[in-house]
Parts: structure tokens; C-alpha cells; sequence
């Protein structure tokens, strides 16, 4: 157990004795990222400044075979970046340089600390963004998006982390350096870098980031319906999309959710009586098209029940009805204790059915659930409001979550969307794939990862033969004990 | 005070993450141990009995905290840090002693005769101070020194049409004010306060004396010197709740001012509690009292202005329009804006003294947003950042002055010739 002393002092001879952690109290700030529930002090921090010191922690940690996690801005939601005390945590905030913008080519290359916002400012002036947004985005890195694939609102029309990576440079495991695709055009050979935008840190980690830049929308409109009930909402998203329309975005929030953000510091001023609220954006390259094409799915809203439909006037009562979507998960941690937020993708169709058996789930186990999601992605979360102290309700939890899995799978969906699998739903893989099929990701990791250091016992249902090993010599079980969520 | 009250207030952080981006100190060194959320983490390891008070590095990262505060209005838990940030500092300071020098400047403070032997000795050394002035830590101290003195206007004197506005005659609602004394800004900031009661004149506020006030104790609060802190409270509380009728209190230092409107939070279960609600609830910034009167328009000044917000104005008492308005009513004021004005200056109350490494690294950032907008003056309202800037930009060669926005409007006053009436 425990990272040798031999390996952090060698860490420590590459990036200075001032970025190396092991003192407890240290540690103790790096051992949950976005997911509370999670609470695992790792056995060391490294933070490289240079991306020479990167690689070389790697060799160094891939020499001596210790185990390590890549960590953005700890911002995940399935705790991808918690790291066990037998594993070297390498954060990559000190690696925040935006290296390269060429607007000519509409791309940019980065470090991967770089968060989201900073880089969409640093290419605005161009005229361009990057557009993936995930809800975190003013805080999460693209190094953290890019291991998770992350999504966003805005992902529906534009497409999510993939879609907008050109090339990496990426250090592997076993400490190489190695380049995927390329910067202009498709690269020959399979698809490495579609391959390891989303490999939630197994298969290395990204050390330069090459992303597309997408021109800014000349023109914006921004509607919102508000509907009765959420199952009315969700047959307008069905006939949103159905009618050919392909909004920027077009997120849901039902009654709950708008309670809790109405209640807080970003009140988007949503009625707090309706079911759900629709959150609807069109963009395009003129004014008259998307002036014309609001129109029509304001109509389109009203004749599918919308009982009010809001447009927003300006870019400030734009960024009002926004805040209140962006900021929700927050706002809901202002009137809950904690918070557990469910992560699942199923068919747009299917979305009115599977919202009122998540409604009949939360009744069932008498729990609190609140709504905002992806809607015209099919791309739910539910947020589950506990109290951590309560083992009865952490239980419920438990059981309500899985069940609203199950009921996900059974409509055709699947576990998880954009928040990544990690350490959290490394128990539902089952759910969906088979033992040949999860033999095949196998072999594919290990080709990439084939000690088997690389974020360790996240993703693949393999755990268990750590845990076995570790408690053969003595140790605990549980890599990933349950915390108090807070004093 | 209780292990786990260490941590009330912090119930609602979900770990989201969203104040990483606005906390100075995690922008220069990216580490979660220097983030608000990691400090949560170490008081609630604290609180909890998963962390020592005595353990150094819960110690170190807790010190590295500005209190700036610029995590609490991006929080959207609305997770209230401050109360838990000065009652961990509380706690640690059972364990050591708090730094000769922090507990110097602390008494020099607290304690008026002592500071009117200080006090007139720096006053009196302040025009060689800027020979002195450097990068060194001593050169700072001198820079700092050197902040502090009286500045005359800048701008050269504009032609052209401009008509004075009148005051009014009968003001919508006559209101009476004190303004509040404190220390450093008595000791070397006197012309501040007499700038601030000229323009509150002038805006038909009528300024009155109250005696046996002294140091606001926000230094001592932030600190963790509770017991001092609490004696100063109920010092000035006793001063100022005696004020007859609707009075209210101008504060032209933010860091005074959001200690003043705590006060009801810090004698919380005192005897004085009732009169330290009243002594919060009339407390207001001298740009708060300004922008209620419009403020009457001055002559022009051809100036380019860089307004810098202090942290315990725009992040503690949410006062973010109100001096833009301010400057807003003087003419010809050109008012640039610098990347990153939002964030701290380093200055921190006596954190500069603490923390020279990172507060300097701070500071630099904000020198360096400052010199690239090439501003004839900067704007700031708490003596600690103007005394921090000021001394920043002399370090780095630069003599743009560093005044507070009342200043401003009473240099164009003066033009208008308001004061002659």
C-alpha cells in the first residue's frame, strides 16, 4: 500500500519538491473531484508545469510500475479522477498554455489545463469557439473533456468532444510520446483519436490538444415554452426534431429544478408553477432564417401545449434564461445536503414514458428527484437529493439510481451519456454489455495500457481481482469508501 | 465554539468545482490545496476529525487564502465561506502564534495611542518614501509608504462648454452621515476621508463628527484574533448606535465597510447585539450614499481612468455599479477596463506581509493588466489596495497614481467650483 518514498522523491527530482504532495492534509483536498460521494485520499500528487515534466513523470511512474490518474479541474461527475492510495495523482492544472491559434485553419493547439471558456475568449476576437460546453465549462479543462468526451447543450447541433478534436499528442502508458491523427484532414489508418477521446484516462494521457474552431452564429434566438407536464414537454421534443428542425440546443428542466434555481443567486426567471420548461436555441448565418425558423417552432411549441412561450429579446436576457440551465446543479446543492446526479442516455421517443417511470421510481423510495437535461439528445439527469448521513436514504439512493438504469436499458438507452463511467457505474457495464464484448474493450485497453497502470479499476468491471489481491495481503476491501459527503 | 461549528455555513458545497477559476491563488499555483474548494475540504477534515489544527499544511494552505471572497458570488450552493474560513483561523490560532510582524501591524491598529505615536512618524518620513520604493520586500514596504500620500490632479485643465450643475436645493430626503474613521485610513488617508465629506456635501448630505470610534477589527477577524476583533466591534458599536435619528454610516474603506455591515454577525449573542444590527444595517459605502443622489455631475477631467473594485466591496458587500456610477458623473473621465479587475490584488489586509511570495505573484498579474491599458490614474476604494498597487507600479517603474474614486469626483469638483459657493 502507499506510493514508495523512492517514487516520490524521484517525482520530486523531476517537477521540484514544492509540486509533489504527501502530506495528508494535502491529499486530503485531492480525494473527491465533482462526485461527493466518492472519497478516496490518493497516495501522492504530482503537478507538472511543463509538458517535458509530464512525460517524464510518466516514464517515471511507468518504470516503477505505480499506478496514476490524470486530473483536470476535478470538475467529473462519475469520479473518473479519484485516485486510490496505492496510485500517484498527475494534475494537469499548471498546464494551462493556449499555444497555437490559427484562425486560417480554424484550429487551435493546447495544453490540456486549459479550461473551456479561457479558450472559446482566446478565439473569439477571430470570430470563433470552441463548441463543446459543458455545464462546468467555465472551470473543467479540454485535457478533462477530452477523456470524457464531454458534451453540452450545445453538442446537439454542433456534436460533442470528438467531433472537435483534430490531433493529439499523447503520452502512452509505458511513458512514449505518440501523435494521433492530424491537424489538416483525415489521418490514415482506424480512427486512434475517435479511439481515445473518451478513454476516461486509461489509455494515457493527452499532452497537446488540437481543436477545431467553429465560426460563431451571426444570429441567435433563444425560446422558452413552459409546459404543464414534463410528459408534454417531452412530446414536444419528439416533435421539435421530428419536424426537421435541428436546434443549437433544446434542454428540459422540469419542477423541481426550476424551484431550486428560481431559489438561488442565477433566478432565470422561469415560472415556478409549470411542469417543465423547455429551454430552445436556433442559430444560424442570418438573421431573417432564424427570426423566421424561431416562428415557426414558437408555433410548433404552442401547438403541442406550450402554455406560454418566451423569446429572449437580447444577448443579456439570453444569458439570464442560460444561467439558470448552467448553474442548476449548484443551485440544486444550495436546498439539498447532497447530491447524486444520474447520468443516462435513451431514445428521444421513449423520453415522455421513461420521465414518468422516473417520477414512479422516485415515489416509490420516497426521494426528491429534480430534471434538467439534454432533452433533444435524449440525454437525461436526474438529480438525487440526499442526505449522506442517513445510511436508510443512501440505500434508497442506491436502489433508485439502479433502477432508473434499468429502466433506461429496457426503453434502449444506455448508462451513461457524457459523464463517463469511472469509478460510479463501473457496476452497470454489465447492464449493457456482454462478457465477450467487455472482453474485447479488454484487449483493446491493454494494447494501449498493458501494465495496467493507467487510472487503474475505473470503466472495466475488472476491480474485483484487485480487490482480492489487496486483501490477500492484508488491506482493505473497499478501494473507494463512502464518505460524509461534509462534516 | 464547537469542532464541527467550524464547518457550519459549508453544508451546501457539492463539490462542484465552479469557484476554482475566481480564487487568485489557485490561478498562480493550480493546486487544489490553495482553491476554495479544497480549502472547504480542510476545514471540513477539520471539523470532522480527519485533519489536526496543528498539522502544518492545514496550517499553510488555510494562511494562503486571501479572503477576497471572489468565491462566493460565482458559488451558485450560495456556500457562505468566510464565516468558516475566520472561525478555522480562530481555531488555528489556539495552536501557534500568529507572526511578530502580522501582530505589530495589528496593534498599531487596535490600539490609538499607539497609533498616533506611528501614525504621524510615517506621515512625516512618506515624501523621502518613494526613493526607497523597489521590488525587495522592503522596497514594497516603502512603496506602500509612498501610496499613501496626498495626490493632486493629473489632468490638465479642460476649456470648452460645460455648465455646473446646481445642488439641489431641497433634497429628496436631507440625510445625516458620519463618516467612519478607522485606522490607516485616519493615520495616512486623511485626505480621503476630508475628500469624502466635501462630495457628500455636496451631494446634500449633511456630515457630522462622532468621536471615540477606532479600527474596524476586520484585520484581526480575518486573522483569527477573535478577542481583539470583538473589542474593537463593541468599541465602535458603542460609538456609533448612540448617532440620534436615521444617521448613517459612510465607510471610503471596503474592507471597514463589510466588516461594519458584519458586525451583527460577529457580536452575534452579545450583549451589544441589538445596537451592532442596528450599526450593520445603516452602514453604507461612500459610493452606495453617492449613487443615491445620482451624484451631482462635476467639471470634466481628460483622464484615463482604470477602476480596480476591492474585493470586500465587489465579492463581500456585492457593491459592483455604484462606483462606475460615481465616475460615471464626472465628464471627459475615460474609463478603461484591465483583464482580470475582478480578482485580488494580493494586498489582502496583512496578508502581504504573510505571504510576500504569492502575494507579489498576485500583484503581479494585476500590475501587468494595469500597464497594459496604459491608465493616467487607478482607481481603488480600501487602503490596502492602494497602498498594494500603488506600491506595485512603483516597483515596476511606473508612477501612475493610485486614488480612491472620491477623489475623483472631489478633483472635479473643485473645478466646478462647488466648494466656493
Amino acid at each position: 500500500m502507499g506510493v514508495p518514498a523512492r517514487v516520490t522523491s524521484a517525482l520530486a527530482g523531476v517537477v521540484g519538491r514544492g509540486s509533489v504532495r504527501v502530506a495528508p492534509a494535502e491529499l486530503e483536498t485531492y480525494a473527491s473531484d465533482g462526485l461527493p460521494t466518492h472519497h478516496s485520499r490518493p497516495g501522492a500528487v504530482v503537478l507538472p508545469g511543463t509538458r517535458e515534466e509530464l512525460v517524464r513523470v510518466v516514464q517515471l511512474l511507468a518504470y516503477h510500475r505505480v499506478p496514476f490518474v490524470a486530473r483536470g479541474a476535478g470538475t467529473g461527475l462519475s469520479g473518473g479522477a479519484l485516485a486510490d492510495a496505492d496510485a500517484v495523482l498527475i494534475s494537469l492544472t499548471r498546464l494551462t498554455r493556449i499555444l497555437e491559434v490559427d484562425p486560417a485553419n480554424r484550429l487551435a493547439v493546447v495544453e490540456p489545463g486549459v479550461v473551456n471558456t479561457r479558450l472559446t475568449a482566446a478565439t473569439e476576437p477571430h470570430g470563433l469557439h470552441y463548441a463543446p460546453d459543458p455545464s462546468s465549462q467555465t472551470v473543467c479543462t479540454i485535457g478533462g473533456n477530452v477523456a470524457e468526451n464531454a458534451g453540452g447543450p450545445h453538442c446537439l447541433k454542433y456534436g460533442v468532444t470528438t467531433n472537435h478534436i483534430l490531433e493529439l499528442e499523447v503520452v502512452l502508458p509505458d511513458g512514449s510520446v505518440t501523435t494521433l491523427g492530424s491537424k489538416h484532414g483525415e489521418p490514415w489508418g482506424p480512427d486512434l483519436v475517435g479511439l481515445f477521446v473518451g478513454s476516461e484516462g486509461m489509455f494515457g494521457i493527452a499532452t497537446r490538444i488540437t481543436v477545431r474552431l467553429t465560426p460563431l452564429p451571426k444570429a441567435v434566438r433563444t425560446l422558452l415554452a413552459d409546459f404543464e407536464t414534463l410528459r408534454i414537454a417531452g412530446e414536444a421534443v419528439s416533435a421539435i426534431i421530428g419536424h426537421g428542425f435541428v436546434p443549437a440546443a433544446l434542454e428540459m428542466i422540469d419542477r423541481n429544478c426550476i424551484r431550486a434555481v428560481e431559489a438561488s443567486i442565477y433566478a432565470a426567471g422561469y415560472p415556478t408553477d409549470a411542469g417543465a420548461v423547455l429551454l430552445v436555441e436556433l442559430d444560424g448565418a442570418a438573421e431573417a432564417v432564424v427570426v423566421a425558423e424561431g416562428a415557426e417552432v414558437e408555433r410548433l411549441l404552442r401547438a403541442c401545449g406550450a402554455r406560454t412561450v418566451q423569446v429572449a429579446s437580447d444577448a443579456s436576457e439570453r444569458e439570464r434564461l442560460w444561467q439558470g440551465r448552467k448553474k442548476a446543479f449548484g443551485a440544486l446543492g444550495r436546498v439539498n445536503r447532497d447530491l447524486f446526479v444520474q447520468d443516462t442516455v435513451v431514445p428521444r421517443s421513449a423520453l415522455p414514458h421513461v420521465l414518468e417511470q422516473v417520477d414512479r421510481i422516485a415515489l416509490a423510495h420516497g426521494i426528491h428527484i429534480a430534471n434538467v437535461f439534454h432533452a433533444g439528445d435524449g440525454n437525461l439527469h436526474p438529480n438525487i437529493a440526499f442526505d449522506s448521513r442517513d445510511p436508510d436514504q443512501l440505500e434508497r439512493v442506491e436502489r433508485a439510481s439502479a433502477e432508473i438504469l434499468e429502466v433506461c436499458v429496457a426503453a434502449g438507452g444506455t448508462i451513461t451519456g457524457e459523464h463517463g463511467v469511472g469509478a460510479d457505474k463501473l457496476r452497470y457495464m454489465p447492464l449493457i454489455f456482454d462478457g465477450d464484448t467487455l472482453g474485447a474493450m479488454r484487449a483493446v485497453h491493454l494494447v494501449f495500457d498493458p501494465d495496467e497502470i493507467a487510472n487503474p479499476g475505473k470503466v472495466l468491471p475488472i476491480h474485483a481481482c484487485r480487490d482480492w489481491r489487496r486483501a490477500a495481503a492484508g488491506g482493505a476491501p473497499a478501494p473507494m469508501a463512502a464518505a460524509g459527503g461534509g462534516a | 465554539m464547537t469542532q464541527a461549528a467550524l464547518a457550519a455555513g459549508l453544508e451546501p458545497c457539492v463539490h462542484c468545482g465552479f469557484c476554482l477559476q475566481a480564487c487568485p491563488t489557485y490561478l498562480v499555483t493550480g493546486d487544489e490545496a490553495d482553491s476554495p474548494r479544497g480549502r472547504i475540504a480542510l476545514i471540513r477534515g477539520l471539523a470532522g476529525g480527519r485533519l489536526e489544527a496543528r498539522d502544518p499544511q492545514v496550517q499553510t494552505h488555510l494562511d494562503r487564502c486571501l479572503g477576497c471572497r471572489a468565491c462566493e458570488p460565482v458559488c451558485p450552493s450560495g456556500v457562505s465561506y468566510a464565516p468558516a474560513l475566520e472561525a478555522s483561523r480562530r481555531r488555528l490560532a489556539d495552536e501557534r502564534t500568529i507572526p511578530l510582524s502580522v501582530r505589530a501591524v495589528h496593534a498599531v491598529m487596535a490600539d490609538r495611542s499607539l497609533g498616533r505615536v506611528v501614525f504621524p512618524l510615517a506621515r512625516a518620513v512618506r515624501p523621502l518614501a518613494r526613493r526607497f520604493a523597489g521590488p525587495s520586500r522592503l522596497g514594497l514596504a516603502f512603496g506602500m509608504l509612498a501610496a499613501t500620500r496626498p495626490r493632486r490632479c493629473p489632468a490638465p485643465k479642460e476649456r470648452g462648454a460645460w455648465t455646473p450643475e446646481p445642488q439641489p436645493a431641497e433634497a429628496p430626503t436631507p440625510r445625516r452621515v458620519v463618516v467612519f474613521a478607522g485606522c490607516v485610513q485616519d493615520g495616512l488617508f486623511g485626505h480621503v476621508h476630508r475628500a469624502t465629506a466635501r462630495v457628500l456635501v455636496a451631494n446634500g448630505y449633511e456630515v457630522m463628527e462622532a468621536p471615540d470610534q477606532g479600527c474596524c477589527g476586520a484585520l484581526h477577524a480575518h486573522a483569527g484574533q477573535h478577542d481583539d476583533a470583538v473589542r474593537l466591534a463593541r468599541q465602535n458599536v458603542r460609538a456609533l448606535a448612540a448617532l440620534a435619528g436615521d444617521a448613517l454610516i459612510a465607510v471610503d474603506a471596503a474592507g471597514c465597510g463589510a466588516m461594519l455591515k458584519e458586525y451583527d454577525r460577529l457580536l452575534a449573542g452579545d450583549p451589544l447585539e441589538t445596537d451592532a444590527r442596528r450599526v450593520a444595517a445603516r452602514t453604507r459605502d461612500v459610493s452606495e450614499l453617492l449613487a443615491a443622489r445620482g451624484p451631482r455631475r462635476g467639471a470634466p477631467l481628460g483622464l484615463r481612468v482604470a477602476y480596480d473594485p476591492p474585493c470586500h466591496l465587489l465579492h463581500a458587500q456585492g457593491v459592483a455599479r455604484e462606483p462606475r456610477q460615481l465616475l460615471a458623473a464626472i465628464d471627459g473621465l475615460d474609463q478603461v477596463t484591465h483583464v482580470g479587475a475582478e480578482l485580488c490584488c494580493g494586498s489582502a489586509g496583512s496578508y502581504s506581509l504573510a505571504q510576500p511570495g504569492l502575494s507579489g505573484e498576485v500583484l503581479g498579474y494585476k500590475v501587468e493588466a494595469i500597464r497594459r491599458v496604459r491608465p493616467d490614474v487607478v482607481a481603488t476604494g480600501n487602503p490596502g489596495c492602494a497602498m498594494q498597487i500603488g506600491a506595485g507600479l512603483l516597483a515596476a517603474g511606473e508612477s501612475i497614481p493610485v486614488v480612491h474614486p472620491v477623489e475623483l469626483l472631489d478633483w472635479s469638483y473643485r473645478r466646478a467650483g462647488y466648494y466656493d459657493e
